[in-house]
């Protein structure tokens, strides 16, 4: 278990952090579909780094291998052949049991549909994965993300009695409660609108910032992407391109200009 | 509108195919049921057309005497013609005896379907046949003699006490028989013995001149190259001249062809009978095939609102509500006729399956080779099944109109249904009930306090149905908050638990249903064994009392106690090695020795020169064979036990004195009247002693292990005796006992057997419940696989819930069943005595055993479904 005290650390930018070793890694990663004529190869021997204590976005047009990227590194997949690494832990190399532990430690979920359930109360909700685990909720940790997640007024109520941001946020509550190494976000921002979606976005970012997590976010919305500290962008299961600091219009650029690769 | 419905049901078919199987063993139940009633019949059938299998024409109506003979056989084309006659008689053989009918031989013995294992068959007068097995028993081979007992009337029976004198004839066994086609084997196999002898043995059970009655069926045999029907004609002819001429009618006369003749008698034995025992399993074919509807009901709820969203994209491109509703009942017509068919195959293939066992097992009855399918087997099944699926569909049809067009443009939830139900329902559901128990409980009253049973218990039914109805109307009001009570309870042991108790909770309306269809099963058959229970030991009670003795071995039933004490011959002695005999028999746990003499009895108001068998035991030993020592507890020096038929016949009071007078003495004594059975009075060891010094032991009181097994033990004890050649008479008291046990506890087997087809399509409810519940979850599994839920956990959540759901129903069944099983036991058992309360423990955990296991074995495959969603999917975007 991580034990580090997070210290929330002052927005000086990222220039100004000192670089840390990679929370997540990919090597040659791949994965590929069906076999001989019909075969698609979703992910092409991917190397990447993410780095920890830091807000990534995956970027890239639908079907670029976006997803396919995330599940492989969250151990939700199996790759074709190629590493993932969530520190020093291979997953590519793990069985269910083992990535069930990892699951329930050291890596959280945020999903586009919220997923949260229905029968239970948002606390209830926010508790869950340490339940599963059999370990007792750290109630200090449990306050620190209800503060700063605006959730206080909201535990005791059902998902069906909250807004989709509020939805959202219980949802980004549960991925952090176990404190694990990397959160995955995907396509948090895909069933809010607008304004819900930036309070969500702000809220990871926040997370990043002031409770030192570290978030892996898959998005096609560069708007969503220019909350991140850096856009990877993906193409035909390629890296394609890398934006550090990304603001809205560099990101849209950087996507416009895989499109116009694909598309030639 | 119809391709569409049946592309619909290619796509939910696993899910249709569960609730199907419901359905599929109800109307294999149905099937079965049917065919059972045709074998019945049939078996019936061919057991009477063989009988007649050798015969061309059979005569019946008219009574056989002389003159109709002669008539039949003077008729054109007549062979032969003989009477149908049997007579039962008693043989003997060393110290076996054996009730036999006997048949008469015919003139022309190819009309006999039974066929010659050893020997002959008679040829001359004094000589008989015997079926192979009771030659078997009576150890008599052809050539050997066995004794004929039998009794002749001589005199007026009502004037004169002797007309009755027993003869004992030797009779030769010319051969033994076989009966290939079972012809007998309802009466028990038949002997053959010359047709003069079997006449002359029914003649002297008649008084001298008493006219005689003769049978009524003739066996006709007709001259190789006669023509049947002229025959018949003839026949017909011929008797009804002659009866003309005797000035009697011919109404009931009716000359027939062997087959049309069994027909005639199997419709007339089958006709009621059957008809009982077919509407008697059918009542737990409709118990069946009610559960089968809640489970139908239940699946085509889901399926409807699973299918909110395309319900009502179709309502937004132009179906109409009668449209849908159509939709949903021709799925239901679909389903129902499939597995109705499917059913009626398996009842058939089961009912062809169970005769060829029974076939080979040799039952005693021939069995039919193959069952018969009449129409009505066929036809039957198939409407009541598809009728059951079609109106268990109506209120999910409902449903489905109910969906608004809007609903398709809503992001799409988990479907939920509409919770509760309405006020009205609460408020039925809740009189029904209160009216019911009110009625249950005035019944028991009415029938134990008010002793009328027959009206009390039929008040109490009512009151037991209604109360039932209603209960199980308002389930859905009151079984989930017992599921959610006892969700709390296994909540409290685990993350795992507390989710699979929240879950059961979701939809409330199909947790009561399915709960509701295993609390049907479970509380007949809880009713049922709490009933059967409390009528054994209420029997018990009253049975100890009028079989205090297990076994009783006597030598002194025999003789005469008041020639013994005139000095006229004496009580014979059971031999002295005889109660060790008995005690060596596997089974038998106490053998007590009770001397007697015979004694003159003299008090105020008594006969004259009265003398009873005056018997002694010694109470401690009494007590420890006796199974209720209540009628020998007056028993003290000074005191004689008086059993109440003697005090009855002989005018013996309660509390009289009496003066007896043995051989040796005489002996003052206060009579106590108790319900002991027995022959004679009971007096303790020392007071016999004053009467007769040297009294011999003259009945052995035998207490068995356990008295269930009395069917067994006794006739061991019987064969033991016989061994010895003692004159002893063993009475077996246990054996009529266990009768009366055996017929509850077959008759609850039976029962429970029945019912357990209601309770195996519950359970398939269960599991159909939690495979749709895991089917709508899939996303929610996958995101709790995603936050940290181990496969293992994932299925322990999903056993969970099949236990909560199984198990919740099973106790609120056993609970109901046992009110319902004493309320019956009280009402119907209130006249043999105060009825015993009684839990059936063993049945009662084995039913809350078999429902825990079964919910777990129903989670199994949906939690294999289940675990097999990977995390990824809770990702997906829809």
């Amino acid at each position: 278990m991580d034990t580090t005290v997070y210290v929330p650390i002052p927005d000086e930018g990222t220039a100004a952090r000192p670089t840390v070793t990679p929370a997540v890694r990919a090597r040659a990663l791949t994965k590929t579909y069906g076999r001989g004529e019909a075969q698609v190869r979703a992910l092409d021997g991917v190397d990447v780094d993410f780095a920890a204590g830091r807000f990534t976005a995956i970027m890239g047009p639908s079907g670029s291998g976006k997803s396919t990227l995330m599940h492989l590194l969250a151990g939700l997949d199996s790759a074709t052949s190629g590493q993932a690494f969530i520190g020093s832990t291979e997953v590519t190399g793990l069985n269910d049991k083992a990535l069930t532990a990892l699951r329930r430690t050291r890596v959280g979920f945020v999903f586009q549909q919220f997923n949260l359930l229905p029968m239970f109360s948002a606390e209830q909700n926010i508790t869950l994965p340490v339940e599963l685990a059999g370990g007792t909720v750290d109630k200090q940790w449990l306050g620190t993300l209800v503060d700063t997640l605006g959730l206080s007024k909201r535990l005791t109520h059902r998902p069906s009695e909250l807004s989709g941001g509020q939805q959202q946020r219980v949802a980004i509550a549960r991925a952090l409660i176990a404190q694990p190494d990397v959160v995955f976000a995907d396509e948090p921002t895909g069933n809010l609108d607008s304004r819900s979606g930036a309070e969500v976005l702000s809220f990871l970012r926040r997370s990043v910032r002031e409770l030192g997590r570290t978030i892996i976010m898959v998005t096609h919305d560069p708007a969503a992407a220019a909350y991140a500290d850096r856009v990877v962008l993906i193409a035909d299961g390629k890296i394609a391109g890398d934006i550090t600091d990304p603001t809205p219009e560099s990101a849209l650029a950087g996507l416009d200009a895989l499109r116009t690769v694909a598309s030639r | 509108m119809i391709r569409l419905t049946l592309s619909q049901m290619r796509r939910s078919a696993g899910r249709l195919a569960a609730a199907g199987l419901a359905i599929v063993i109800g109307t294999a139940f149905v099937a079965i049921t049917l065919l059972a009633g045709n074998v019945i019949t049939r078996t019936t059938y061919d057991s009477i057309a063989a009988q007649f299998t050798g015969a061309d024409l059979v005569v019946r109506g008219i009574p056989a005497d002389d003159a109709v003979l002669d008539a039949v056989r003077g008729a054109d084309g007549v062979a032969t013609a003989d009477p149908q006659l049997m007579s039962y008689q008693q043989l003997e053989a060393g110290s076996r005896t054996i009730f036999q009918g006997v048949l008469a031989e015919p003139t022309d013995t190819s009309v006999l379907p039974l066929e010659v294992a050893d020997g002959t068959l008679p040829e001359a007068s004094g000589e008989i046949a015997l079926p192979t097995d009771v030659a078997e028993r009576l150890g008599a081979a052809p050539g050997d003699s066995v004794t004929l007992v039998r009794n002749v009337l001589e005199g007026d029976q009502e004037s004169d006490e002797d007309a009755w004198t027993e003869v004992r004839e030797q009779l030769t066994v010319s051969g033994t028989l076989t009966d290939p086609y079972g012809a007998y084997s309802m009466q028990g196999g038949a002997a053959v013995a010359p047709a003069a002898d079997v006449a002359g043995w029914e003649d002297d059970l008649r008084a001298p001149g008493e006219e005689a009655v003769e049978p009524t069926t003739m066996l006709v045999t007709l001259d190789d190259a006669a023509d049947v029907e002229a025959a018949r004609t003839s026949i017909t002819g011929a008797l009804t001249n002659a009866a003309a001429a005797a000035g009697a009618g011919t109404t009931d006369l009716k000359v027939v062809t062997p087959e049309e003749h069994a027909e005639s008698v199997a419709n007339e034995m089958t006709g009621g009978d059957n008809v009982i025992f077919t509407t008697f399993v059918l009542v737990f074919a409709a118990v069946a095939l009610l559960v089968a509807a809640l489970v139908i009901a239940n699946t085509f709820q889901v399926l409807v609102a699973q299918r909110t969203r395309t319900l009502a994209l179709l309502r937004c491109v132009g179906a109409d509500k009668g449209q849908l509703r159509r939709s949903v009942l021709f799925e239901a017509a679909v389903l129902g006729l499939l597995s109705s068919a499917a059913g009626l195959a398996a009842g058939v293939g089961l009912g062809q399956a169970a005769l060829a066992i029974g076939r080979g097992m040799d039952l005693g009855v021939p069995l039919p080779a193959t069952v018969t399918v009449t129409p009505a087997v066929v036809l039957i099944p198939l409407v009541v099944g598809t009728l059951v699926t079609l109106v268990a569909a109506l209120s999910p049809a409902r449903a489905a109109t109910r969906v608004a067009p809007l609903e398709a443009l809503r992001p799409a939830d988990a479907p939920s249904a509409a919770r509760g139900a309405g006020r009205v329902r609460l408020v039925l559901s809740l009189l029904v009930s209160v009216i019911g128990f009110a009625l249950l409980g005035g019944g028991v009253a009415v029938s134990t306090v008010g002793e009328e049973p027959s009206m009390g218990l039929m008040v109490a039914v009512a009151g037991g149905v209604l109360s039932f109805v209603g209960v199980l109307v308002g389930a859905v009001f009151w079984l989930p908050r017992v599921v959610a009570l006892a969700g709390r309870l296994v909540g409290m042991s685990g993350p795992t638990a507390t989710l699979a108790a929240a879950n059961t909770l979701r939809n409330p309306r199909r947790t009561a249903a399915t709960s509701t269809a295993l609390l049907i099963g479970v509380t007949l058959v809880g009713m049922m064994s709490t009933g059967a229970a409390s009528a054994r030991v209420t029997m018990d009670a009253e049975l100890d009392g009028r079989y205090p003795v297990d076994v009783t071995v006597s030598t002194d039933l025999s003789s005469d106690p008041t020639a013994v004490a005139a000095g006229e011959g004496s009580v014979p002695a059971v031999p002295g090695t005889l109660a060790d005999t008995v005690r060596d028999v596997a089974g038998v746990a106490t053998v007590v020795e009770s001397p007697a003499t015979a004694a003159q009895v003299a008090g105020d108001g008594l006969d004259e020169g009265l003398a009873l068998t005056v018997r002694a035991v010694d109470p401690e030993d009494a007590a420890s064979v006796l199974r209720s020592t209540e009628m020998v507890t007056p028993l003290a020096a000074g005191t004689a036990v008086v059993p109440e038929e003697l005090s009855e016949v002989w005018g013996i009071t309660d509390g009289q004195a009496l003066t007896l007078t043995g051989p040796d003495g005489t002996l003052e004594v206060t009579a106590a009247v108790t319900d002991l059975r027995d022959s004679g009075l009971l007096v303790m060891p020392d007071d016999l002693t004053a009467l007769a010094a040297d009294a011999p032991v003259t009945s052995l009181w035998v207490g068995l292990d356990d008295p269930s097994d009395a069917a067994s033990v006794v006739p061991t004890i019987q064969d033991a005796v016989a061994d010895t050649e003692a004159p002893a008479d063993v009475m077996g008291a246990a054996v009529e006992r266990a009768g009366f046990q055996q017929v509850i506890d077959t008759a609850l087997g039976i029962v429970v057997g029945l019912l357990a087809a209601a309770v195996v399509i519950a359970l398939i409810g269960v599991a159909n419940t939690l495979s749709l519940s895991v089917i709508e979850r899939r996303r929610e599994s996958a995101t709790l696989r995603a936050i940290g839920l181990s496969k293992g956990q994932l299925r322990g959540m999903l056993a969970v819930e099949g236990l909560l759901i199984a198990v919740v129903g099973a106790v609120l069944g056993v609970l109901l069943g046992l009110v319902y099983g004493w309320s019956g036991a009280a009402a119907a058992l209130g006249w043999a005595g105060t009825p015993v309360i009684v839990v059936p423990w063993r049945d009662v955990l084995l039913m809350l055993l078999v429902a825990a296991v079964a919910g777990l074995v129903a989670s199994v495959a949906p939690a294999r479904t289940a675990v097999r969603t990977s995390p990824v999917e809770a990702l997906a975007s829809e």
